[in-house]
């Protein structure tokens, strides 16, 4: 039961900054989510907390107690690593055992709790098998028995699925959710898989070069992006430029690449705005289709088509050369040919819009 | 005071620990050679008159020309012998390449000088086959100086080159290769163009491990050089002289020796800090696919090598069972060698034996410990830690030994005549092959291992003796034992250190090789053959269902 405050963390290597002036909380109980493209920064602040990254400064605490100065080995800490890091010369109730003989925890406990920990991840009956016997999927299971068998105050999980094959990654985050969420353990989480953070947090962290861009919940994340890095990296995006033209009523007509766009927003008249329209918000409709008053509408050419199973992506080619990102769940295929002309509509209350820089 | 983070503790501990133990037995050492080079005869007086007079010197002169001669010819010889026989191991499939390989490997745990030594029984003036062909008429040219020389090198020393080589031609990925053949080049040509550059980095190294050896090396020279000045012998002669002592002298010889090796081994630092073409195989080229003819001649011509340069140990052990009168040789069975040799060396055999043991275990105590720090732990500090661990390499056994017997035959540490100043020149002499030996292990153990163990409640000291020391083990007994091997048959330090009753083995061989024991030198040289190749026989066992255990 452990709140985490990281307040004003940095580190360089070299002339390389790391980690910028981080500050962060960590609720009690919260699975939290570092998110970001590879180098941002993120397994060097999971580094800071787990003890082996020292800090340039700033302070980490568990629960107001400062513990950044306290060696790795004494912080109380599960952590599972991207390659698993299962002792090769040690069973599964071996690796599993290993922190709680570290603690000098009588022998009857420690295989009473091993047997528990095993259960917890699905392995009874493997505890003598030796980690070569084992599958990618199983190693893992054991990593995480070895951590949270310490019934350490927080864990860390240092992309954990990375390792894994698709169909057995969205399987173990689930699991690993569920886990987590039994245990109430406090947890920091650790990938560059956008939809793995979405999937399994409670609150995501992204960052970039350094600096967290954004914190909040996944639904926030994605829907209400706060920067453009944001809304970029939480999936594709349509990612335009405008002035402000008219105001109808609560929504402001942007003219952006030549076209007009409605966007519920205020900005005066004149107002220059970068915003963002994802793909699955425009929505393809029939020529005489009703949609809701305010939505806006788009008349275009069908380009590029890419089915993806259930999702079809295409472009749709606006007048005279813009194009726009589309998504569409269950389209109709066989209508579709590539130069068709087609109509689209969007909720203008769906569109992300960012200040200039 | 600032304050030290704990992570650093344990580098900073070995790296002080370390440069304690270097700077004491290894810098004072040389210091003292390199201040005897500078100093007249009284030890008062600055000068460069040994400079000049090594300048003026015609035969010293020529000691220089003499080692980096044949040093050279030496590489080149040795390149030649290994690169082909390489190729052919790695890229074609014999019925046991593994034996082919080990089988080459030997004589880089066996005393070189005692091919030299065999190469004199059989072709020296006396030597067996010399003595046939004189019966026959048949004139053999003279083995001895720089060809003989050469030669013993080119067949002990190739397997530097051949190991490297062999590992880098693996480590190419196939892709490579395919997209060379993919634009149209023969499969002659992706050999020449692609695969042999991409081994360059690997050939190379090996190339200059060989000529730093040739350089410092003093049992062959010493065997088959007779009137052909070269440094280590020379500096070894000046120092023991029979007609006086001239530390100086022996000192500007030895600063000469340690300059070229040193100079050599910083070309290749600089030049391979360079050239990094790891391309992590993921996939190693496939073998070629050739003809029978290809076949054989790639198969004859790599087990002549191994045969060639097994040949003269064989003879050694052959011989070593004849009977000697004097330096002749008779064609009647006796054990007579070695009852004169037991007669002669039991002691020797005693203190080899527990010499080369303590060293042994005193390299791996020390060479782990440095080889973890310089892997673990990137910094400036273990970057120095891991120069300062390469030196030992750079230093010929004799200009060491004479750098312990000028340092410590006086002053505050006297160590001078007793065992531990052979142990202590025989662990700095090793030291960097036992840290490059921890290292290489844990390249192999994934760093995060060791960060789980901590992370789970167990110190760092505690996680690096439960669970990275076991981890090692198997490296570590292997290193341990080829460090005692080799210290088993060293003899360029040990020839200036030994005194009164702690001879050895390699000592008795080498008074018998002066005086006119051939019988006794035989003796010794099989003796010490077998000394080495039993444990390394059964090490490649243990580690081999060590490794199984693990897999």
């Amino acid at each position: 039961m452990t709140t985490i405050s990281i307040e004003g963390v940095s580190r360089s290597f070299g002339t390389l900054a790391a980690v910028r002036s981080v500050s962060l909380t960590v609720e009690n109980g919260e699975l939290f989510t570092l998110l970001g493209p590879s180098g941002c920064g993120k397994t060097t602040l999971l580094r800071m907390i787990a003890g082996f990254c020292d800090l340039d400064s700033g302070t980490i605490r568990f629960d107001g107690e400062p513990i950044d100065r306290l060696p790795p080995h004494r912080r109380n800490i599960g952590m599972v690593f991207q390659n698993f890091a299962v002792f090769p010369n040690l069973t599964a109730a071996g690796n599993v055992a290993y922190g709680l003989r570290a603690r000098g925890i009588a022998a009857a406990e420690i295989e009473r709790r091993v047997a528990q920990a095993l259960r917890l991840v699905h392995l009874d009956g493997m505890s003598e098998r030796w980690p070569h016997q084992l599958s990618g999927g199983q190693l893992q299971r054991v990593a995480i028995a070895r951590a949270v068998v310490i019934e350490p105050r927080v864990l860390l999980l240092d992309e954990p699925l990375s390792n894994l094959d698709a169909k057995l990654r969205v399987e173990m985050r689930g699991e690993i959710r569920g886990l987590v969420k039994s245990l109430a353990i406090t947890a920091v989480y650790v990938t560059h898989d956008q939809e793995e953070a979405l999937a399994m947090s409670d609150r995501i962290a992204v960052m970039r070069a350094g600096v967290i861009e954004q914190v909040a919940p996944p639904a926030v994340i994605y829907r209400h992006p706060a920067t453009v890095f944001v809304a970029e990296f939480m999936g594709t995006t349509n990612l335009l430029a405008g002035v402000v033209r008219r105001h109808e009523g609560e929504i402001v007509i942007v003219s952006a690449s030549g076209h007009e766009f409605a966007i519920a927003n205020r900005r005066p008249l004149g107002a220059a705005l970068q915003f963002s329209l994802r793909p699955e918000a425009l929505r393809l409709i029939d020529a005489r289709d009703a949609v809701p008053a305010e939505w806006h509408r788009l008349s275009a050419r069908l380009g590029r088509i890419e089915l993806l199973g259930a999702l079809a992506r295409f472009e749709a080619v606006v007048g005279d050369g813009l194009r726009l990102q589309v998504a569409v769940l269950d389209a109709p295929l066989e209508a579709l040919t590539q130069g068709s002309d087609i109509t689209l509509a969007y909720d203008p209350r769906r569109v992300t819009v960012f200040a200039t820089p | 005071m600032i304050p030290i983070a704990p992570r650093q503790r344990f580098p900073l501990l070995v790296t002080g620990v370390a440069a304690m133990f270097l700077g004491l037995f290894l810098v004072y050492p040389l210091w003292k050679v390199f201040g005897a080079s500078f100093f007249d005869g009284s030890g008062t007086h600055f000068t460069l008159r040994n400079y000049l007079r090594l300048a003026t010197s015609s035969f010293y002169r020529s000691s220089v020309l003499n080692s980096l001669t044949i040093g050279a010819l030496a590489t080149l010889a040795a390149t030649a012998l290994a690169v082909p026989f390489a190729v052919a191991v790695a890229r074609i499939e014999f019925r046991d390449n593994a034996a082919l390989v080990a089988l080459a490997s030997l004589p880089l745990v066996l005393p070189s000088f005692v091919s030299a030594y065999a190469l004199v029984l059989l072709f020296g003036r006396a030597g067996v086959v010399t003595r046939a062909a004189q019966g026959l008429g048949i004139p053999l040219g003279s083995i001895y100086g720089a060809p003989g020389i050469i030669l013993v090198y080119a067949f002990t020393l190739f397997p530097y080159v051949l190991l490297p080589t062999i590992a880098g031609l693996k480590a190419i990925d196939q892709s490579l290769e395919e997209a060379a053949q993919n634009l149209g080049a023969s499969r002659l040509r992706v050999l020449s163009t692609v695969t042999l550059p991409l081994a360059f980095p690997a050939i190379l190294s090996g190339a200059l491990l060989v000529f730093i050896d040739t350089l410092e090396n003093f049992g062959v020279p010493f065997v088959l050089a007779e009137d052909k000045p070269i440094l280590a012998v020379e500096a070894f002669k000046l120092f023991v002289g029979e007609t006086g002592q001239n530390p100086a002298a022996a000192g500007v010889l030895g600063v000469m020796l340690v300059l070229c090796t040193s100079l050599v081994l910083l070309l290749q630092r600089r030049y391979l800090g360079r050239r990094r073409f790891a391309t992590a195989a993921r996939q190693p080229p496939p073998p070629f696919d050739v003809s029978p003819a290809v076949r054989l001649l790639a198969t004859l011509y790599c087990w002549s090598v191994v045969a060639l340069a097994l040949i003269p140990f064989v003879a050694a052990v052959v011989v070593s069972f004849l009977e000697f009168r004097g330096p002749v040789l008779h064609f009647h069975a006796s054990l007579g060698n070695f009852a004169e040799l037991w007669r002669r060396a039991a002691r020797p055999l005693e203190n080899t034996l527990l010499l080369s043991l303590l060293a042994a275990v005193a390299t791996v105590v020390l060479g782990v410990p440095i080889g973890y720090a310089v892997t673990r732990f990137r910094s400036p500090l273990t970057g120095l830690l891991d120069i300062l661990a390469t030196i030992p390499f750079a230093v010929a056994g004799t200009v060491l030994g004479i750098g312990f017997i000028l340092a410590f035959n006086a002053g505050p540490l006297v160590l001078t005549g007793g065992w531990l100043i052979m142990v202590l020149a025989y662990t700095v002499r090793k030291l960097p092959f036992g840290v490059r030996a921890a290292s290489a292990i844990l390249h192999q153990i994934d760093p995060s291992l060791e960060e789980a163990s901590i992370s789970l409640g167990v110190s760092p000291l505690m996680t690096f003796l439960r669970l990275t020391v076991p981890l090692m083990l198997g490296g570590i007994v292997g290193g341990m034992v080829l460090t005692w091997v080799t210290v088993a048959s060293e003899l360029s330090s040990t020839i200036v250190l030994y005194s009164g009753p702690w001879q050895t083995l390699t000592v008795v061989m080498f008074q018998a090789l002066e005086g006119t024991g051939a019988g006794t030198a035989a003796a010794a040289a099989s003796l010490l053959i077998v000394l080495t190749l039993l444990p390394v026989a059964l090490i490649f066992r243990l580690l081999r269902r060590y490794e199984l255990s693990m897999m």
